[in-house]
């Protein structure tokens, strides 16, 4: 039984980093030194995470600790690099955005580094009591930060939605574990594979755990809160609630159902398959009608959960590392969006589709990867989307599901109109209509420091796009080395 | 050396991103100057081609995603090599002829060039998944040249050819997948899972089929997928619709050569009368719908999905004569179709401001010269002997008329609907009294510019109908290697 406190270093630092944030706050004297000073904490915290995760197999044996309670292995190791790096780009978008809004920074930020180090926890442990508290301190983090505008009803009725539903959704899956633990004697998920077979207790147990954690990658039918709270929330927690909340429950849905639910697979792979095909259709057929961008991202980002589960149903080891390899494309891309998003409503004051209007003109190269960001949603190569879907695609056909393909395949096309509804007003409508100006000059008189746009929001910014923009391309043009790590992640699940 | 074809024009584009957007001079120059340069190295290809020589030419592999099998695989034949050529010829005429957009110039001609390197990839992709991918590459430069410099409804037309195209080609990648298991080859090697498919059992063949043809039926077009094409071609800048016509068509067809004939022989027996019956419904629909139009622009599109119908019912025949033909027709309308949008497009509409053909009339009594070459494109794409357009289709139905006769009849039914609209057309745009339209009196003739995009076609369409000997022999090696394999087949099904 090893006992290395070491290999909690990336939770350690974060958790460190978090109360370091707090501290910083308290000694800035006025809100903007206050706002830059825990921003560069958290940011360095961040980067001392990545660092960390990236050091950790070096220094650390992988595998069990503490009687199994904590695990080091490809697949933790696989999502801690996720997630941290998710941190950074987010921390990239935030600096601008809890400036100008002048919202509590250090409280912000802090919880940003508590969310992340639940996610981590989600994904490093074949315990679920351990699950359980990591997906509890995600979402209580999460509950405070989508409110955290406390001027806006929006994001207070947001805060409040994801709050009740959250909370629900919580006591089912807590139940399903209790009915796990009835069933096996205990929360060690081999223990359970073990000891679980294919009863209605045990499918009623499996069931309950998917009602819990489907809310938190926000499938379908338990997807009702996510419109509201992606479009409430302060954009750079919609960004990472619909990357790094859905990546990390994603991690606990693929360990739990795969290391401790086998003796059911027949059941649930079927339920998956019928919950995947709702969810893409449903969350594609729905953005379309959208007019606002934040709301309409809820919506795709809906439908790509409907894409990943197919991993799930078709359940071989090729689908398991498809289904990495697909979250890691989506993650990137769509924080790329929302970042092209923040820099939008920072500048012309909205997130309306209308907004984006003439942005090819005035800023050329943020719309570009805008542009690339959605070829990669829709699957268009040479983009790191495409070989998602393709990844994905050729375990289904591979396993025999060529009809789950088909229906994704159907499901891209449907996803294009909404994109290209952006798109469109990007590229292909005229400059700014004079009226859409006057607009445009309330809307910057309404918001807070127009001028701030500039600023240290392009430090931000600036990067954030680059880097996904990189990483979607490069992810497209040379798949390899992914493709081969999210292969050794899924054989050691 | 192809690699070198095909990502030149990548390179220029990204030159061109770097290039202040206010000096249109520089932006044109670059843009012709990478556009010729590859006219240059598509010709030094051929002269470097050994005809007679049998498998793929100028191949170059490197492993690219060898966990599944993919790898970057490059390599033509005669067939795709002249393909090649005509892509870069056609790119660099639409590039001259675009000299007059104004509007954001800069935008346009990377995407042009973006484009370019796609439609060469696909021509000379060996390896499936590369092969999609330029295929889906073309697909977005092009859905912004008709959305941004496009005609009135450039948005609806522009939505629509994205989505036509990528639901086909999507079902397409799940025929690619099918196929890909179905051999246990566990490669994406064009030439490997051909040697494969044909051992599949028919029923998969079958499914294949039918997936990649949604996928080429959309591009060709054939009936009933070809709705977007009027809509594109009519809303496409003039240099947008050169392309589509000239090449981007030439896609879905070569996607039958390449891959559903060779690979999948059985089905392509199988499908070879519904083929050869919606190429010949294409040929005499696309006729009578042309004859229809009141929008030159729109007449010319429709002619298109007339002509097309020419290559699916000598593709569908697989005859050695037949299957020459068609790749004859592909090449002469990839000349025909891109003047004729020239001359509709740009040369009669940016004198007359109109392309109603009732607004038109005694065009010759006001600009003769440009009237001249108006009614040679118009007579080459009739099909008068002694022009490409002739020569390519009578090989096709000669080739096809032992295998369908009352087809090939009805084909050549086609044929004389087809001379008779262009003729009508002539009679009512070119001849008659001279009216005010565009001014009153005599209008500037064809310019020295417009004169260097038409003439180069004009000399090709008249060499390849007067002399097409050499043409066909280009690629007569790889036709008989296409049918052997076919032949094969089909002995193989009969024992």
């Amino acid at each position: 039984m090893e006992r290395n406190i070491l290999v909690l270093l990336p939770q350690l630092l974060l958790i460190g980093f978090a109360f370091a944030v707090l501290l910083v706050d308290t000694a800035g004297r006025q809100r903007g030194e206050r706002a830059l000073s825990t921003w560069a904490a958290a940011l360095v915290g961040a980067l001392a995470v990545v660092t960390a995760v990236v050091v950790l197999p070096f220094w650390v044996r992988q595998g069990e600790f503490w009687g199994g309670m904590w695990l080091l292995d490809p697949f933790s190791l696989f999502f801690q690099v996720l997630l941290s790096c998710a941190l950074i780009l987010v921390l990239l978008e935030s600096a601008e955005f809890v400036r100008a809004r002048r919202l509590g920074s250090g409280v912000f930020y802090a919880l940003l580094l508590l969310a992340t180090t639940g996610m981590t926890i989600m994904a490093s442990s074949r315990e679920l009591l351990t699950v359980y508290v990591g997906l509890e301190l995600t979402s209580v983090s999460f509950y405070a930060l989508v409110g955290t505008m406390k001027e806006d009803p929006r994001s207070n009725e947001a805060a409040i939605k994801y709050f009740l539903m959250g909370a629900a959704s919580s006591a089912v899956l807590l139940f399903g574990i209790s009915l796990v633990y009835g069933l096996a004697g205990s929360t060690y998920l081999p223990e359970v594979a073990r000891r679980v077979a294919a009863s209605p207790l045990g499918w009623a147990a499996a069931a309950l755990v998917l009602v819990g954690l489907g809310f938190k990658v926000a499938a379908v039918p338990f997807h009702m809160w996510t419109p509201d709270a992606y479009q409430g929330a302060p954009t750079p927690i919609t960004a990472y609630l619909s990357v790094g909340s859905k990546a990390a429950a994603f991690a606990a849905l693929l360990r739990v159902f795969v290391v401790g639910f086998p003796a059911l697979s027949e059941v649930w792979q079927t339920v998956f398959a019928v919950v995947a095909v709702l969810t893409m259709t449903y969350g594609n057929l729905t953005a379309l009608a959208q007019t606002d961008v934040k709301r309409m991202m809820g919506y795709s980002s809906i439908a790509h959960a409907g894409y990943v589960l197919t991993g799930l149903a078709v359940f071989t080891p090729e689908s398991l590392s498809a289904t990495l390899y697909y979250l890691l494309a989506y993650v990137f891309a769509n924080l790329g969006v929302f970042a092209v998003i923040i820099l939008v409503s920072a500048r012309r004051g909205g997130e309306e589709v209308t907004r984006f209007r003439g942005l090819g003109r005035e800023s050329p190269a943020y719309a570009m990867a805008l542009t690339l960001f959605f070829l990669s949603l829709v699957g268009i190569p040479p983009t790191a989307g495409f070989f998602g879907k393709f990844y994905l695609f050729y375990a289904a056909v591979h396993t025999g599901y060529t009809w789950l393909a088909v229906v994704m395949v159907i499901n891209s096309v449907l996803s294009l109109p909404y994109y290209y509804h952006v798109v469109r007003e990007m590229w292909l409508e005229p400059a700014q209509e004079p009226e859409l100006k006057e607009q445009e000059l309330q809307g910057a008189k309404a918001a807070p420091e127009p001028e701030s746009a500039a600023g240290y929001g392009l430090l931000g910014i600036g990067p954030a796009v680059t880097a996904s923009a990189l990483v979607v391309l490069l992810l497209g043009l040379y798949p390899q080395p992914l493709i081969d790590w999210a292969r050794q992640v899924a054989v050691l699940l | 050396m192809l690699t070198a074809l095909i990502f030149l024009p990548l390179l220029g584009s990204l030159i061109l991103l770097c290039l202040p957007r206010e000096n249109h001079r520089a932006l044109r120059g670059v843009a012709t100057f990478f556009t010729a340069a590859e006219l240059l190295i598509s010709l030094l290809l051929v002269a470097r081609f050994v005809p007679g020589q049998a498998g793929m030419q100028f191949t170059e592999r490197y492993d690219w995603i060898p966990s599944l099998g993919i790898s970057y695989h490059l390599g033509v034949d005669g067939v795709s090599l002249a393909l090649l050529v005509l892509t870069a010829l056609v790119t660099l005429l639409s590039a001259i002829t675009s000299y007059s957009i104004t509007e954001r110039v800069k935008d346009f001609y990377v995407l042009l060039l973006l484009l370019e390197t796609g439609m060469l990839g696909v021509f000379a992709a060996l390896d499936y998944v590369l092969f999609y991918v330029f295929w889906e590459l073309v697909l977005v430069p092009m859905y912004f040249l008709i959305g941004i410099w496009g005609g009135p409804r450039r948005q609806y037309a522009a939505l629509k050819f994205f989505i036509y195209t990528l639901a086909g080609s999507v079902i397409m990648l799940v025929g690619i997948l099918a196929l890909y298991f179905g051999s246990g080859l566990g490669t994406f090697d064009m030439l490997a899972l051909q040697e494969a498919g044909r051992s599949l059992s028919s029923h998969l063949q079958w499914w294949v089929f039918i997936a990649f043809f949604l996928g080429f039926a959309v591009k060709v077009p054939i009936f009933p997928f070809h709705t977007w094409l009027p809509d594109a071609h009519v809303e496409a800048p003039t240099g947008g619709s050169m392309l589509l016509a000239g090449i981007l068509l030439k896609m879905g067809a070569y996607g039958f050569y390449r891959i559903s004939l060779p690979t999948l022989p059985d089905a392509t027996q199988a499908f070879a009368v519904t083929l050869a019956t919606l190429g010949v419904i294409n040929i005499v629909y696309g006729a009578f719908v042309a004859m229809a139009q009141q929008d030159l622009k729109r007449m010319v599109a429709y002619s298109s999905i007339s002509h097309m119908g020419f290559v699916m019912l000598g593709l569908a025949a697989m005859t050695p004569r037949s299957l020459s033909g068609a790749v004859f027709v592909m090449l002469s309308h990839g000349l025909i179709s891109p003047l004729m949008f020239f001359l509709v497009g740009t040369v009669l509409y940016e004198r007359t401001h109109t392309r109603i053909i009732d607004e038109l009339g005694g065009l010759y009594n006001r600009m003769p010269v440009a009237a001249v070459v108006l009614a040679f494109g118009i007579f080459a794409n009739l099909g008068l002997p002694g022009l490409s357009g002739f020569v390519g289709e009578f090989a096709t139905l000669l080739g096809s008329f032992d295998v369908f006769r009352t087809l090939v009849i009805a084909a050549s039914l086609g044929l004389v609907i087809t001379a008779a609209y262009h003729l009508w057309m002539m009679q009512r745009v070119l001849m008659g009294e001279a009216n005010t339209v565009g001014g009153v009196g005599l209008l500037p003739d064809i310019s020295r510019r417009e004169l260097l995009v038409a003439v180069p076609l004009m000399a090709l369409i008249l060499f390849l109908g007067v002399y097409p000997a050499p043409t066909f022999a280009f690629f007569n090696d790889a036709i008989l290697r296409l049918q052997n394999m076919v032949q094969l087949a089909s002995l193989g099904g009969g024992f």
